[in-house]
């Protein structure tokens, strides 16, 4: 048997121990190993490396898991502290946000609404323009502007929208 | 029904204490273990295992539970040291992960690997694993210390299986001569 052949064998050895070797390549190994001593010693070493890794007891200080366990309890408290802080933050801009929006809403509509009013008034009805401007103004734009805001700023369920 | 990891990765994700304490009893060993593997040596230890846990329980969503939470908790910790590695005013921006590791041999305090041996053949292997490549040692310990697929380790180390593959082979081959030629 030549060199190349034993280091074939040792080379399914080292991928049998690191859990990459095939079924088949394993019962060749298998049936290689019964007969020759060279691989047999090369196996033995390597098992002696790995009993040789696991014969280390590292020694863990009996106050690390208190000191961690103290300090994640400390991490713990301080994140659920911040959280009613966050939401109220979060809950402050989401009203912010919600009276913007109506504004904008309530000012579209009304304008939209008053424009309508006033082509009907000086297109299909023949009114005096500048008359109908200034009772669009006051008596549509302002109220319906008004109404709308107040639609929007009634809570849903008031409006009877579950 | 809810398997053992998927209830620790809902515990991680409701931040739960209790969750956190039963992991901490259980990994706090392994962590130091690794850890020292990686490094290379005891000292400053602690302190990266606290990290370690500060960050499991402020990123803990990032665990899905569909897999052994072990390579997710040592890539954690690896990170963790990799960073405190950076963070050492000797440390070059340029250095790779490997130099980071090495760099952090340079101690004159005995071997963590000496003090530690507790069998013949651990105290004979102790000097040749301080000296061995950081990058052989952690795979070798990973593989064989706590029994991680070489799918898992290649998660943790962020390198192809080939490669981690190929540092255990190499760690092995190192270490060999030291038993070759004896009786088993």
């Amino acid at each position: 048997m030549n060199l190349n052949f034993h280091e074939s064998f040792q080379r399914m050895v080292d991928e049998s121990l690191a859990g990459t070797i095939s079924a088949e390549k394993q019962q060749s190994l298998r049936e290689h190993l019964s007969t020759c001593v060279p691989c047999q010693e090369y196996l033995s070493a390597s098992n002696r490396v790995i009993a040789g890794l696991s014969g280390f007891s590292f020694e863990v200080n009996p106050a690390l898991n208190t000191k961690v366990l103290a300090a994640l309890r400390l991490q713990a408290q301080q994140v659920s502290s911040a959280q009613p802080r966050r939401l109220q933050l979060m809950r402050r801009r989401i009203v912010e946000y919600k009276v913007g929006a109506a504004f904008a809403v309530a000012l579209l509509l009304s304008i939209v609404g008053s424009a309508f009013v006033y082509e009907v008034a000086t297109l299909l009805l023949h009114f005096d323009t500048a008359q109908v401007r200034t009772d669009v103004l006051i008596f549509w734009l302002l109220p319906s502007f008004c109404a709308t805001l107040c639609l929007l700023a009634t809570p849903s369920e008031k409006r009877g929208i579950a | 029904m809810e398997s053992d990891t998927e209830r620790i990765a809902l515990g991680l994700r409701q931040k739960d204490l209790a969750v956190l304490e039963r992991l901490v009893e259980q990994y706090q060993y392994r962590l130091v273990r690794y850890l020292v593997s990686l490094l290379g040596r005891r000292d400053g230890v602690d302190d990266l295992v606290q990290e370690t846990w500060l960050r499991v329980l402020e990123r803990g969503e990032s665990y899905d539970g569909r897999s052994r939470l072990e390579p997710w908790l040592f890539r954690v910790a690896r990170n963790i040291a990799l960073d405190a590695m950076r963070k050492q005013p000797m440390f070059s921006l340029d250095s790779n992960e490997e130099d980071v590791v090495r760099s952090s041999l340079a101690s004159s305090e005995p071997s963590p690997y000496t003090l530690a041996a507790r069998t013949q053949d651990a105290e004979r292997l102790a000097h040749s694993l301080q000296a061995l490549e950081p990058a052989f040692r952690e795979a070798l310990m990973l593989r064989f210390q706590e029994d991680l697929s070489l799918q898992e380790i290649s998660a943790i180390v962020g390198a192809p299986v080939s490669t981690v593959a190929s540092r255990i082979y190499r760690g092995l081959a190192t270490l060999r001569p030291q038993f070759e030629g004896e009786p088993a």
